[in-house]
């Protein structure tokens, strides 16, 4: 009994200086934290990516018919390096990077204007929606040879089938964000006497930016599946030309290398969208 | 600031002028989706005087935000006539501000882009207009703000810009309905006192529409209590309190102020459950 009487407050003081007072975090320290658990993510991504490999290496390494068909990171690698050094992986990144910047280019051009341009009539938008989702269900690969027989086998109808993936998307997003702006915000504006072009210009058009964004992030991809569709039906380079062939000829590592080539092709076409974005929309970075 | 609004006020005309807002039996109804009619305002008039602070205050869902959205010309009335200045107007009335409880703040402009949007619509000249606009932000104690954006002012500064924005535009007339009811008590008192002090200065003309009775009476000159659905006039009250009318704060402190509350309170019908 004693013993414990003895023993409370010794442990309560140790308590204390073991958990001390709150003390306030310095922006350095908060700083610190943040770099640290974006560094742990980076870290566990690294570790996740590594062992795949590593996995894959192993796996095909024990067995040549599995290598054959699954190809090998190493293998991937080998064919990497040595279209590099040709030049081949320049050229057709270069290629399909065109087709799809233009694609992306023309499509979402194309989409967003007829997109907002719709809010200026209820009664346009109401009579074009039924095409609108027609068009939008038509899978572009059917289009495909009557784009070639329209436009030829060269950049023209890569850029044609990588506008046509896109434009409906940009469309239909586009349109979406100008009709979901805030009734009383357009009533403000007329109290303020503004014209209908006023109002498209000044509240309808920048409150739509991000809507707008969010096709353009989405369309990216389509571009460029695009494009790399109408490699397949008919064409003499880029990724979509080199992953046919070596498909063909059943060089699977070859066909992942220019895979490869495609994923950082979408990452980097991602990335410069992002960064337009931020540009664009310097509102939303003081958000946070 | 009593010497200064002395000054100030223009000589008034030898024929009195058409009041800037006269209501005439104006009813307004909506139609349902299933086909009935709800008859939301059955007959109601009433008449803004030049200088003249009037709130309007009515049961929940009576129909105030349609009464607002009629008078500024984005509802059109059933019935009844408005006449803006003497004279009927199709569609907007020139020189009339508008406010909301929400700050209706475009979020891509800052506090002075949004300012400047009613000078910028109108077509001032850019530098012009934005002298102006940074003159009306000090005045309601926005200094240092103007280049801010929206989501990093607090509510009640964003609510200045709103009034900011409304008041740059030198209207004859403010239309207000509930706009500072979502702010906290202090920031409350503070933007109604500014907002008193800046319309009776101009000598404007103000209708605000609010639920706060104690609002209600501490800035108005005359108080209009509305019925139920469908919304007629039930009574009027003119507040002469004898203060500082300028002072929205002290009002709250004279004699006859809790009376005056009381008895809207009894009028409005609050049906306790």
């Amino acid at each position: 009994m004693t013993a414990d009487v003895d023993a409370a407050p010794a442990s309560s003081a140790a308590a204390q200086t073991t958990i001390g007072p709150a003390r306030p975090m310095t922006s350095q320290g908060r700083r610190w934290l943040r770099l640290r658990s974006t560094l742990a993510v980076l870290v566990t991504q690294l570790v996740v990516l590594a062992g795949f490999l590593a996995f894959w290496e192993f796996m095909t390494g024990q067995n040549k018919a599995a290598a054959f068909m699954f190809g090998s990171p190493s293998a991937i690698f080998k064919f990497l390096s040595q279209m590099v050094y040709d030049g081949s992986l320049w050229r057709d990144t270069s290629v399909t990077g065109l087709e799809t910047l233009l694609g992306f280019f023309v499509g979402n051009c194309i989409g967003t204007l007829i997109g907002l341009s719709l809010w200026y009539s209820r009664f346009v938008s109401r009579v074009v929606e039924p095409f609108v989702i027609a068009l939008g269900s038509i899978p572009i690969i059917a289009l495909a040879p009557i784009i070639i027989i329209w436009f030829g086998t060269g950049l023209i109808s890569k850029v044609a089938m990588s506008t046509l993936s896109v434009v409906i998307v940009a469309l239909v997003t586009s349109y979406k964000g100008a009709t979901g702006v805030d009734p009383d915000q357009i009533n403000l504006l007329r109290t303020l006497g503004a014209s209908k072009f006023q109002i498209f210009r000044k509240l309808v058009v920048p409150a739509s930016l991000a809507d707008i964004f969010a096709g353009l992030k989405l369309t990216v991809g389509f571009a460029l599946i695009g494009a790399i569709v109408g490699e397949f039906m008919s064409s003499s380079e880029g990724l979509g030309h080199a992953i046919f062939k070596a498909g063909s000829l059943y060089i699977i590592p070859k066909v992942f290398a220019a895979l490869v080539a495609t994923i950082a092709l979408a990452l980097l076409l991602t990335f410069a969208v992002g960064k337009i974005e931020q540009l664009l929309m310097p509102w939303r970075r003081q958000q946070r | 600031m009593i010497e200064t609004s002395l000054k100030t006020q223009t000589g008034t005309g030898v024929a009195a002028p058409a009041p800037p807002l006269v209501v005439e039996h104006v009813a307004k109804s909506y139609e349902l989706d299933g086909g009935g009619i709800v008859p939301v305002i059955g007959d109601l008039s009433l008449t803004l005087r030049e200088g003249e602070i009037v709130s309007i205050v009515g049961p929940s869902g009576c129909g105030k935000t349609t009464l607002l959205n009629t008078l500024c010309g984005l509802l059109a009335p059933d019935a009844g006539r408005i006449r803006w200045h003497g004279r009927e107007v199709a569609g907007q009335p020139q020189n009339v501000g508008y406010m909301l409880q929400k700050d209706l703040l475009l979020p891509w402009r800052t506090a002075l882009g949004n300012t400047m949007l009613g000078l910028e619509i109108r077509g001032m000249p850019w530098a012009q207009a934005e002298d102006r606009c940074r003159a009306m932000l000090d005045q309601l104690g926005l200094h240092g703000f103007a280049d801010h954006y929206p989501t990093t002012l607090s509510g009640g500064m964003r609510q200045r810009v709103a009034l900011a924005r409304t008041l740059v535009n030198e209207p004859d007339v403010l239309l207000l309905d509930e706009p500072f009811a979502a702010l906290d008590f202090q920031s409350k008192l503070l933007i109604e006192n500014d907002t008193v002090g800046l319309v009776r200065q101009g000598r404007r003309s103000l209708l605000l529409i609010t639920h706060d009775i104690e609002e209600a009476v501490s800035l108005a000159d005359r108080v209009i209590v509305l019925s139920k659905r469908p919304t007629q006039i039930k009574a009027v009250y003119d507040i002469a309190l004898g203060a500082d009318r300028h002072d929205v704060i002290s009002v709250r402190q004279a004699p006859g102020f809790s009376d005056h509350v009381r008895s809207i309170w009894a009028d409005l019908d609050v049906v306790l459950q």
